[in-house]
């Protein structure tokens, strides 16, 4: 009994506080996206998410009592297994939604696969001498892996946010410096090709030209348009553009203060698509109902769990909790600026949610259960390893 | 320890740089630019919508109204509140079935032009516009829908202005009638509710007077362009309070005195013919008709293809204003014109010619209307008298280039320029426009049928007023007009005064004075009332002023077709006249018996009459000639 309070006493309250506060914001806010749906169980979706929320502060309590070097020594390869065998089983019996095979009954093996891969990946490279060339094919590798299944799905979104969290995590482990900052530099080569390949296309007056130039990128043809809507926003406004336009009307007529919860015209009137305005493109919602107050609010929150998260890998003496924490904090980082970001067209449009607001179940648990992990990092960082037993206090 | 506590520094400021780029591409959309995409939702989900303004009424002279505007229930179908999700055709479904629902419950019939195809086509192109259902319901019908429409959500009431003629017929072809039209403005607008728009008449012509001015409605619309449901607008807070409300028409004077309007149509009730009352000090119009008239409440608020079939259907053509569109030949009424040209070419007043009864040019011999012949006779008799015979030498005489501009400076063969649609400038023949009808040259009967106002001259009622007006006020042609100026204006000036001398024009009128008093029509002077016992002496009434006029009987056609269309022009008071009129009646027994009567029963509603003690009988024969 007072082992338990000693933990609760260590865990890191200031970012607790800040995630349930940006889960309540979600429920808000898929009350609020939901309450212009005609279908029922869009109007009470928000009682899902809340739900989801009870279930996950169990899952949360439980990850911050385990203690995560057992945790990342016995359970990240298994956890990592299954969730691959998942991901393969997905795009064989996986229910399709939204244009992708993306659900194992009622979860989403790929938002697993997120919280697996940095497991496993912190487990291989905490390790020492785990370094230099061959450790880091084996690392292009774990994440290579995964994140190939999950674009065939395809989700080019949670592949987009898995390998930075993975870098970040070879990275910090030293495991080859230099090729990790050629292979960034070999992304971003590959990016800028994309987008100006797009870019030059567009710019032909001969349409049999430009589908020429198109033949030859390896992109699907949803993801040329999303680029080239990205390039040029204003160019089909009624077509390709018009969903990004809308969401950056949403944002914009939101203004200093918001037009208050559950006012938002761009929403009310059906402009903002309701298709996605629970899920990838909530943000607008929010823009335009709490304004840009609110929307500094949010980021506040977030900073609120990503500082203290930093001061608890800063604080841990072990790599392990070190490289979990970086890695998970990335994780929530990228979710929420490639989401924010492309809700105001700083990034082209990717289906990819935001954390602890975007309606999702399988999403939120693997957050909470992340957060977990960190929490678990505060709690028992000090503590004696975990061989000893279960008796330390 | 592999992981440096440098690099969880650097992990933090790159998160605390993500942010802070987000911020900051935020701060401008939100607070820079937020006035732009605040527009951009504005335009996108905002529909302006034209209203009209209250269309204007029309007056007479003393402030009667002749047209004006009045509330009609109508029963409409707000879409929006009929959406299904799917198919348009569910939403077209759920439209229709409710009408057919509501039609039962209220006792209508379904509106047999809202087919279904049509309902879709609503929807996708003006979605955001209520369907209106019924226009115009009877009390019954309107407070049955009020009482049970808590049962029809998405049906609403709404009162819509009605053209309305209070008189009815009276006035109508100088009325005209009002039609459905676009508003002037509506290109700027995405829609518009229908204006009223004049389709003849001073309601055409005035047209931009009396509509009002519009208004812009705005609503707005959701993504699909529908309105947003009762519910949905529940939940939004802020209204578009940039409405501009619509301005009413000018109200529009006329002229026309609604009395003597009466009087002038039911002297006309009975035929086929037109007249014009003119103020001969200014050309303003005091009544103008055209028999048989229509009834302009028929027409509104459109005009339906079977009543428009059956007003134009010859002969009657009601629609048609015989006063200004259809013209004839003037007949004798022509006589002072070619009187006052050939005084001005030198022809004395003294001068006489014997008239034998028929005048005899080359192989034309044109009978006087007196067998016997009038004997030698000077002009002013003979305009009494009407002598066919002494007009024929007369323009013989003065030659066919004095009649015929003596025609035209007396503004025949010209429009008159009334503010009026439609008019006719009629005929006045010379010799280019023969050859070109007819390809003949001009003969010298031409000139003698010109000079009695047959053949091929042919005039409007209308310019007959001018002229009877020009006569009356000693030469001064006036454009005839509608629109009363207002109090303390000016009286409009002549266009010009006919150059001719003063005396002439008055030797002309006296003459005319001798026909109103004791010539061919004496009948405008004078009524004489049937006794009612049969035995005493016929009981006469004159106008309290003195007259003048010239009676007219054109014969047209030959043989079976043979018709005559009679005429008078007068004018009253004689000494100092403030009235001049002009009559036609088509297919007339003569100027002086079909005509004159007509003429005196205006002039006495006007001036009133007098019985009068003096026993002269009249002569029959007297009496149908010209």
């Amino acid at each position: 009994m007072n082992a338990m309070l000693s933990k609760l006493r260590r865990m890191d309250w200031i970012m607790f506080a800040c995630m349930i506060a940006l889960i309540v914001i979600g429920v808000v806010f898929i009350n609020s996206a939901g309450s212009v749906r005609p279908v029922e169980a869009l109007r009470n979706l928000w009682r899902v998410h809340a739900n989801t929320a009870a279930v996950g502060l169990v899952v949360y309590m439980a990850f911050a009592f385990l203690d995560y070097r057992k945790l990342i020594d016995w359970a990240a390869l298994p956890v990592f297994a299954v969730s691959c065998v998942m991901l393969v089983a997905v795009l064989f019996v996986g229910t399709n939604r939204f244009g992708g095979r993306r659900w194992l009954w009622f979860f989403q093996p790929s938002e697993v696969a997120k919280l697996a891969v940095i497991l496993f990946a912190v487990h291989v490279f905490a390790a020492a001498g785990r370094s230099g060339f061959r450790w880091f094919l084996a690392g292009v590798a774990i994440m290579g892996g995964p994140a190939l299944l999950v674009l065939a799905e395809p989700d080019l979104g949670t592949a987009i946010v898995l390998v930075p969290s993975v870098l970040v995590i070879l990275l910090a482990a030293r495991v080859w410096t230099k090729g990790i900052v050629i292979m960034l530099a070999a992304i971003m080569i590959v990016a800028g090709t994309f987008l100006w390949t797009v870019d030059h296309a567009e710019r032909q007056t001969d349409p049999d030209r430009r589908e020429q130039i198109y033949k030859y990128v390896p992109l699907r043809s949803h993801q040329i348009q999303r680029l080239r809507v990205f390039l040029f926003p204003d160019a089909d406004r009624s077509g390709a553009g018009y969903s990004i336009r809308q969401v950056r009307i949403s944002i914009g007529s939101g203004g200093k203060w918001g037009k208050g919860l559950k006012k938002g015209e761009q929403k009310l009137l059906g402009y903002l698509p309701p298709a996605v305005s629970m899920n990838d493109f909530i943000f607008a919602v929010l823009a335009e109902e709490w304004g840009f107050m609110g929307v500094l609010s949010m980021l506040a929150l977030f900073l609120g769990i990503l500082v203290p998260g930093l001061r608890i890998a800063a604080q841990c003496n072990d790599d392990r909790g070190r490289l979990v924490v970086i890695g998970i904090l990335t994780l929530v980082f990228c979710h929420t600026y490639v989401n924010v970001a492309m809700s105001v067209g700083l990034v082209p449009i990717t289906g990819i949610p935001l954390p602890f607001i975007s309606a999702g179940r399988t999403f939120l648990i693997v957050l909470m259960a992340a957060l977990g992990i960190v929490q678990s990092v505060a709690v028992h960082r000090d503590g004696p390893e975990p061989e000893d037993g279960d008796t330390a206090t | 320890m592999k992981v440096s506590i440098w690099f969880i520094a650097s992990l933090g400021a790159v998160f605390l740089l993500g942010f802070f780029v987000l911020g900051s591409a935020l701060f401008r959309l939100q607070c820079v630019d937020t006035g732009e995409f605040r527009a951009d939702l504005q335009q996108q989900a905002t529909r302006r919508i034209r209203v009209p303004g209250l269309r204007g009424r029309i007056l007479d002279r003393n402030g009667e109204v002749l047209a004006t505007c009045r509330p009609s229930h109508c029963i409409q179908c707000n879409v929006e509140e009929f959406q299904k999700r799917g198919a348009a055709s569910n939403t077209v479904a759920a439209v229709e079935d409710a009408v057919v629902r509501l039609a039962d419950a209220i006792g209508l019939k379904y509106p047999a032009e809202l087919t279904r195809k049509r309902i879709e086509r609503h929807i996708r192109q003006a979605s955001a516009m209520p369907i209106v259902l019924w226009e115009d319901l009877d009390d019954a019908t309107f407070a049955r829908f009020a009482e049970r429409s808590d049962e029809f959500p998405g049906f609403e009431d709404f009162t819509q202005a009605k053209r309305v003629y209070p008189h009815g017929q009276l006035a109508a072809h100088i009325l005209g009638f009002t039609g459905r039209g676009r508003p002037d403005d509506a290109d700027s607008a995405h829609f518009f509710e229908p204006d009223m728009r004049g389709r003849s008449g001073v309601e055409s012509y005035y047209n931009r007077f009396l509509v009002g001015v519009t208004g812009e409605r705005r609503v707005q619309v959701d993504a699909r362009g529908f309105r947003p449901t009762k519910q949905r607008e529940a939940m939004m807070e802020a209204d578009l309070n940039s409405n501009l409300a619509p301005s009413a028409g000018l109200d529009l004077r006329l002229t026309i005195d609604a009395n003597v309007q009466a009087v002038l149509e039911s002297q006309l009730a009975d035929v086929t013919g037109a007249g014009v009352v003119m103020d001969p000090r200014d050309g303003a119009v005091i009544a103008l008709a055209s028999a048989p008239a229509f009834n302009p409440n028929d027409c509104v608020p459109r005009i339906s293809s079977e009543t428009y079939a059956t007003l134009t259907n010859a002969p009657a053509k009601r629609l048609q204003n015989r006063a200004i569109s259809e013209s004839y030949a003037p007949g004798s009424t022509f006589k002072p014109i070619t009187a006052i040209a050939s005084l001005a070419c030198g022809w004395l007043p003294d001068d006489e010619y014997d008239c034998k009864g028929v005048y005899v040019l080359g192989n034309l011999r044109l009978h006087c209307w007196d067998r016997w012949g009038h004997g030698p006779i000077s002009l002013r008799t003979a305009l009494q008298k009407s002598c066919n015979t002494f007009f024929c030498n007369l323009g013989t005489a003065i030659g066919t280039n004095a009649v015929i501009s003596a025609a035209r400076e007396f503004g025949l063969g010209a429009r008159t320029g009334i503010d009026l649609g439609g008019e006719t400038a009629g005929v006045v023949p010379d010799n280019e426009w023969k050859r070109a009808t007819y390809n003949e040259r001009w003969y010298p009967g031409d000139t003698c049928q010109m000079s009695i106002g047959q053949g091929m001259l042919l005039v409007t009622p209308l310019q007959m007023a001018v002229v009877a007006s020009a006569l009356a006020n000693g030469g001064k042609i006036f454009t005839p007009y509608l629109f009363a100026r207002a109090e303390g204006q000016p009286r409009p000036e002549p266009v010009r005064t006919v150059q001719y001398p003063p005396d002439a024009i008055e030797l002309v009128r006296e003459g005319m004075r001798d026909v109103a008093e004791r010539g061919t029509g004496r009948r405008i002077l004078t009524r004489w009332e049937e006794p009612e016992d049969g035995a005493a002496r016929r009981r006469r009434f004159n106008l309290k002023v003195t007259c003048a006029g010239k009676t007219g009987t054109a014969e047209i056609g030959a043989g079976a077709t043979r018709r005559k269309n009679t005429w008078v022009i007068a004018f009253a008071p004689y000494e100092n006249p403030t009235v001049a009129i002009a009559m036609i009646v088509e297919r007339g027994e003569s100027g002086g018996s079909t005509v004159a009567p007509r003429v005196h029963a205006v002039l006495a509603h006007m001036f009133g009459e007098v019985e009068t003690s003096s026993s002269r009988t009249s002569g029959t024969a007297l009496e149908r000639a010209d």
